[in-house]
């Protein structure tokens, strides 16, 4: 397919595709894995011409004058903070993805290859990833459902929620903002979540085989599981021990926040189990 | 209470789909997932606590069928979704003919699922940490507390079986007023004595008597509401303040 260049919004269909490489500007990108045909929708654009390279099921959007990774010089020339686009692709779901964007928001969704996304500012949301994923944004959220590998997820000011994440090697980290997180170890986990002035929450179900150490510095530290103890000193709050096999590992931090780590109930687990609590 | 369709309008096909047919909660989540065409599974984690929502609202009904539960539209909901119909009309086109249109629905979605998770475990949360506040606070009315190590031989404190052992050693330099008697009344049995007992001029008697008068007052009101919960924790923080202010006085 080579090179070509889109100047207005529309719709492409595309050819096969098995790796994405966005560098986009402001405005939203979103990539959902199909089982259909892959597409680009270029939903709205301004601020100057995009350019799309497709060779050997390597898809490239971005800018022409995007030549090395050197963000900040390129930062730094005010024109380009006119360059504002719209895009949603559709993709096989085995493929790959890579998508830096400096404002915008970024949706990801229904994939099982790896996923890279790094944000200057701006919100990630992600929905049924099975591969790897690193998420990174310096001042917006990160929002999980549904992963089920590792996963690496960095914001400086946003909060960082995890929901029925698999274990796996899970790293989550950031400064002012909190860490919640639901999550179904595996067995071999490491999980290590941290924040600087947010508070950790973290809900794990019953039966997980985990050592654990939750610190606070000023704020408290809590756990439903009675095997857990509080180990604190003088200007360390924790609670650390061991959970069923001790597997795998569970780390959390927070300075001037609170831990609390909870067992998950048996509410809304099962199809049509136990949920009598309606009304 | 109201915010049935707050966030992601796929709240919306819940109603259509059980207008539709009155179905099971996996049903429905099978169901949602092809329309989605695959591109996004809801989880049971997320659609249960959604139809018990619309439940709570009036809009949907379920009976026991077989042991599950079957959902059924009532009729406020087939007025909600009369009146919603151009939209729901509007955002199905959308989500089958763009892929930005289902990219925002999944956003939504995501979103919606997230911000409630987050309040509940929150919330959650809160109520360990407050939970736990209460009950270290409970113990230093028993023997387990830094009182306890002032006052080693003091009775009075009923409930720690971990209590030291009495010994009938008059702590000397602090203002308490042990003697044999109530030492004896306090081993007799606590509940009933070490109130009385001790009279009104020993703290530890006060103390005990005023730990059982406050825990006689949280059965009476149990379980309390959480804005009680707060309101005596400030007041017993600040009571404990004053009198580490007085108590720590040369």
């Amino acid at each position: 397919m080579g090179t070509r260049t889109i100047d207005q919004p529309q719709t492409l269909a595309l050819e096969p595709v098995s790796r994405v490489r966005i560098r986009t500007f402001r405005g939203s990108v979103s990539v959902v894995g199909t089982d259909g045909e892959p597409r680009l929708e270029v939903a709205e654009l301004s601020g100057g011409p995009l350019t799309m390279r497709h060779e050997d099921g390597a898809l490239e959007l971005g800018y022409g004058d995007w030549q090395r990774p050197n963000l900040l010089s390129w930062l730094l020339h005010r024109r380009r903070w006119r360059r504002r686009a719209v895009l949603s692709l559709a993709v096989p779901r085995d493929c790959r993805v890579d998508a830096q964007v400096v404002a915008s928001g970024v949706v990801v969704s229904g994939l099982r290859a790896p996923v890279t996304v790094k944000v200057v500012s701006g919100d990630i949301t992600l929905a049924g990833l099975s591969g790897t994923v690193v998420a990174e944004t310096v001042s917006g959220a990160v929002e999980a459902q549904g992963t089920a590998s590792d996963l690496q997820m960095r914001t400086v000011s946003g909060d960082l929620t995890l929901v029925e994440a698999a274990g796996g090697t899970v790293r989550a980290q950031t400064t002012s903002g909190t860490v919640t997180a639901d999550l179904q170890p595996a067995g071999d986990d490491d999980i290590h979540l941290a924040t600087v002035s947010g508070d950790v929450v973290i809900r794990v179900p019953a039966g997980s085989g985990l050592r654990v150490r939750l610190e606070a510095v000023s704020g408290q530290v809590s756990s439903m599981f009675p095997e857990l103890t509080a180990t604190g000193m003088p200007g360390l709050r924790a609670v650390e021990g061991r959970l069923g096999d001790g597997s795998g590992r569970l780390r959390a931090r927070t300075t001037s926040g609170h831990v609390t780590l909870l067992r998950q109930g048996e509410q809304p687990a099962a199809p049509d189990g136990g949920d009598e609590a309606a009304s | 209470m109201s915010r049935v369709f707050a966030h992601g309008r796929l709240r919306l096909y819940l109603l259509k789909l059980l207008e539709e047919h009155p179905r099971h909660g996996y049903e429905v989540i099978r169901l949602l997932e092809d329309r989605f065409m695959g591109m996004y599974a809801p989880s049971a984690g997320t659609v249960y606590p959604r139809l018990q929502r619309l439940e709570a609202e009036g809009l949907v009904a379920h009976s026991q069928e077989h042991g599950r539960k079957v959902y059924r539209v009532t009729q406020a909901g087939r007025q909600e979704l009369q009146r919603r119909r151009a939209e729901l009309a509007e955002l199905e086109a959308e989500i089958k003919d763009s892929v930005h249109g289902l990219a925002e629905e999944i956003r939504a979605e995501v979103r919606g699922t997230v911000h409630d998770f987050k309040q509940e475990l929150r919330q959650a949360a809160r109520e360990i940490r407050r939970e736990q506040r209460y009950r270290r606070r409970e113990r230093w009315g028993s023997s387990a507390s830094p009182w306890a190590e002032a006052w080693p031989d003091r009775p009075g404190r009923s409930d720690g079986p971990g209590g030291p052992d009495r010994t009938d050693r008059p702590d000397g330099g602090r203002p308490v007023t042990p003697d044999a008697s109530t030492a004896e009344a306090g081993r007799a049995g606590d509940t009933a004595s070490s109130g009385t007992a001790e009279g009104g001029t020993g703290l530890e008697g006060r103390l005990a008597r005023f730990g059982e008068r406050a825990r006689a007052l949280a059965r009476a009101a149990a379980p309390p509401s959480e804005a009680q919960l707060g309101e005596c924790t400030t007041v017993l923080d600040q009571a404990l303040e004053r009198l580490a202010g007085i108590l720590r006085a040369p």
